[in-house]
């Protein structure tokens, strides 16, 4: 497992140096001057101007301006946001908590709700129940994550008030108290549930079709046989081996989530790493752009190698391939 | 069923007993006896059938702002109504369905032979080769998709025309999954005797590849194919609700989504948004029971 983990490990450094070559020239390529951003923007003297850009290196060659950012971007620095004039590290860390929140309180709704239809459904295949079941999993599926958060906003924020639709916090509230924590989870609460309620359908359909054929098992027979409670065989002995499976898909959730943090946090206003992105994007912003791209595109690798590392876990003859 | 018997003078005789149906017509029996699935086709088509002829038929003007007619709830005048720009929103949603249907179909086709080629290459020739085409699917695979195709659309924007920038954009980034589905249906299938035997009498590979391998492999292309339609569709909306996917003038159903980001419209004018979310739920819902339906009919081992 070990040898199989490094190898995985290893395997990831070449794509993320490429990722790196692509997302450089691709903001070398992007229109307009990142330089303008970064000088006096009312000296329109060109002799001002040439100097700048000597001193801060846009005249040198393209591959040392390239091994300079990488040399940087390992060391934590980031470059300056030129919209926000701050470095983009300190942006970075104020935006990624509310998107590393949001994620893991959608995941946590999704397995709660995934768990329980699936069990369900697993128990009781082709009844009512499991019908309407799988019939909530077709519509989750065909509704885009925007149409549902847009229709969400409209019926639990607007018309109901329930929920606020925008931000990620109550404005004037100090961190650490009580009221500043709830109204965090007040904030999240909709667009997880949107996020999380979509995400069900893999994992129920995965887990009711695991649970009825582990039913038939010869080990189910046998705990039947002893006389165990159709409850304990269900609740124990068939969904410990049902789990095993569903874990693998939690390093694809990972980047599912990463990806489409971009539109989930633009429908709720959600101050996230995504939203930093679009915006970026319009301010052409391009040291955050860069620094976020390399970001999720690593976040993205990273949940493929918490994918393949627990494939191998719980399949020994993978890690042998 | 075809029953094979020797006979006393030693001739073999071929008697056909039954009826005999090929694999694919068979399939295409199961499909329209499955009533879902057919009216996903039906509502599909008829869709499609909008997007080509509807502009044909339409009357009002929707490249022009029209001060005079703006926010107007749903009448006989304007039937959905008209947006925030004073444009009939009925019109473009047939207008908005020619582009979302184009860049879904469009993609589609580019995803599935890009990935098909990729995935047979690699799939049929093994080692090398392979491990150098899985390694660039990998590295496809690895981007996040929404991500770049944003920044990749601010570059190429202005310089293809109009939705054809997106469809190239999308389409490099996806083509990934497939190639790697149908790389892995053709490492097992060429381990069959009928490809060592078209290898044996002098066969060329693309030959091989083509005309013996690919319909074999073709049920797991189909379903891949109406798979990566659905996808699409979601991309285009969801990136033109984000404003970075088709150009702001020419409708299509996110475009006209976007204007639900305005919370004044999200809130009191529900005719603006409501038809093109249904529109695309509707889509997708139907090309997903299309999807089922056929993935059932392939499957000779369901019974419907």
């Amino acid at each position: 497992m070990l040898q199989y983990s490094l190898r995985r490990i290893l395997g990831m450094i070449p794509l993320l140096f490429l990722t790196s070559i692509v997302v450089f020239t691709l903001a070398k390529f992007m229109p307009g001057d990142p330089f303008g951003g970064e000088i006096d923007p009312s000296n329109t003297n060109p002799e001002y101007i040439e100097e700048m850009r000597e001193k801060l290196g846009y005249n040198d060659p393209i591959h040392i301006q390239y091994i300079r950012w990488v040399t940087n971007f390992v060391q934590g620095d980031f470059g300056h946001s030129t919209a926000h004039k701050i470095p983009v590290f300190d942006l970075i860390v104020d935006r990624l908590p509310n998107t590393i929140f949001l994620a893991i309180v959608s995941l946590i709704i999704t397995y709660i709700f995934a768990f329980a239809m699936g069990m369900y459904s697993g128990r009781r295949p082709y009844t009512w129940g499991d019908n309407l079941i799988a019939g909530y999993n077709y519509v989750g599926l065909a509704i885009p994550s925007f149409v549902a958060g847009i229709i969400a906003i409209y019926f639990f924020s607007f018309q109901l008030g329930w929920f606020p639709f925008a931000g990620s916090v109550e404005v004037g509230l100090q961190p650490g108290t009580w009221d500043y924590y709830i109204s965090r989870m007040h904030h999240v609460l909709l667009p997880a549930l949107i996020l999380g309620l979509m995400g069900t359908a893999s994992y129920t359909q995965f887990l009711r079709n695991d649970v009825i054929e582990n039913s038939r098992k010869d080990f189910v027979r046998t705990a039947r046989a002893k006389g165990t409670s159709e409850s304990a065989i269900y609740n124990k002995h068939i969904l410990r081996n049902s789990m095993i499976p569903l874990i693998t898909f939690l390093g694809f959730d990972i980047a599912t989530l990463i990806g489409g943090a971009v539109i989930t946090e633009t429908i709720f206003t959600y101050p996230g790493i995504g939203l930093l992105f679009l915006e970026s994007v319009d301010r052409r912003d391009y040291a955050v752009l860069m620094t976020i791209t390399m970001l999720l595109s690593f976040l993205t690798l990273l949940g493929n190698l918490i994918a393949d590392l627990l494939y191998g876990i719980v399949d020994p003859r993978i890690r042998l391939g | 069923m075809v029953k094979a018997s020797l006979n006393t003078d030693g001739q073999v005789l071929i008697k056909n007993k039954q009826k005999q149906f090929s694999p694919w017509k068979l399939a295409r029996k199961k499909f329209l006896k499955n009533k879902i699935a057919m009216t996903s086709l039906f509502v599909f088509v008829s869709f499609v059938l909008i997007a080509v002829f509807g502009p044909l038929f339409t009357t009002h003007d929707i490249t022009r702002i029209n001060f005079m007619s703006m926010n107007l709830p749903p009448s006989a005048e304007h039937w959905f109504g008209t947006d925030t720009n004073g444009r009939d929103i009925f019109t473009r949603m047939v207008y908005g369905a020619r582009t979302s249907l184009l860049i879904g179909l469009s993609c589609m086709t580019f995803i599935i032979v890009i990935g098909t080629i990729v995935g047979a290459i690699a799939g049929y020739n093994g080692g090398k080769i392979d491990q150098i085409f899985m390694r660039i699917t990998d590295f496809v695979l690895n981007f996040p998709f929404l991500v770049f195709v944003i920044v990749l659309n601010t570059i190429l924007v202005g310089k293809v025309s109009g939705v054809w920038t997106l469809i190239l954009v999308i389409s490099l980034l996806s083509w990934g999954g497939v190639a790697r589905i149908v790389r892995s249906r053709f490492l097992s299938e060429k381990e069959n005797e009928y490809v060592l035997a078209a290898k044996s009498i002098g066969t060329r590979p693309i030959k091989i590849i083509g005309k013996h391998i690919l319909p074999n492999v073709a049920s797991t292309i189909i379903v891949q194919a109406t798979l990566m339609l659905a996808v699409t569709i979601v991309a285009e909306a969801g990136l033109s609700f984000l404003g970075s996917g088709v150009p702001a003038n020419i409708p299509s159903w996110g475009n006209m989504l976007f204007e639900a980001r305005d919370s004044d419209v999200l809130r009191n004018k529900t005719w603006i948004w409501v038809p093109p979310a249904a529109a695309i739920t509707i889509t997708i819902l139907a090309i997903n029971f299309i999807g089922e339906g056929i993935k059932d009919a392939l499957n000779p081992k369901s019974r419907r």
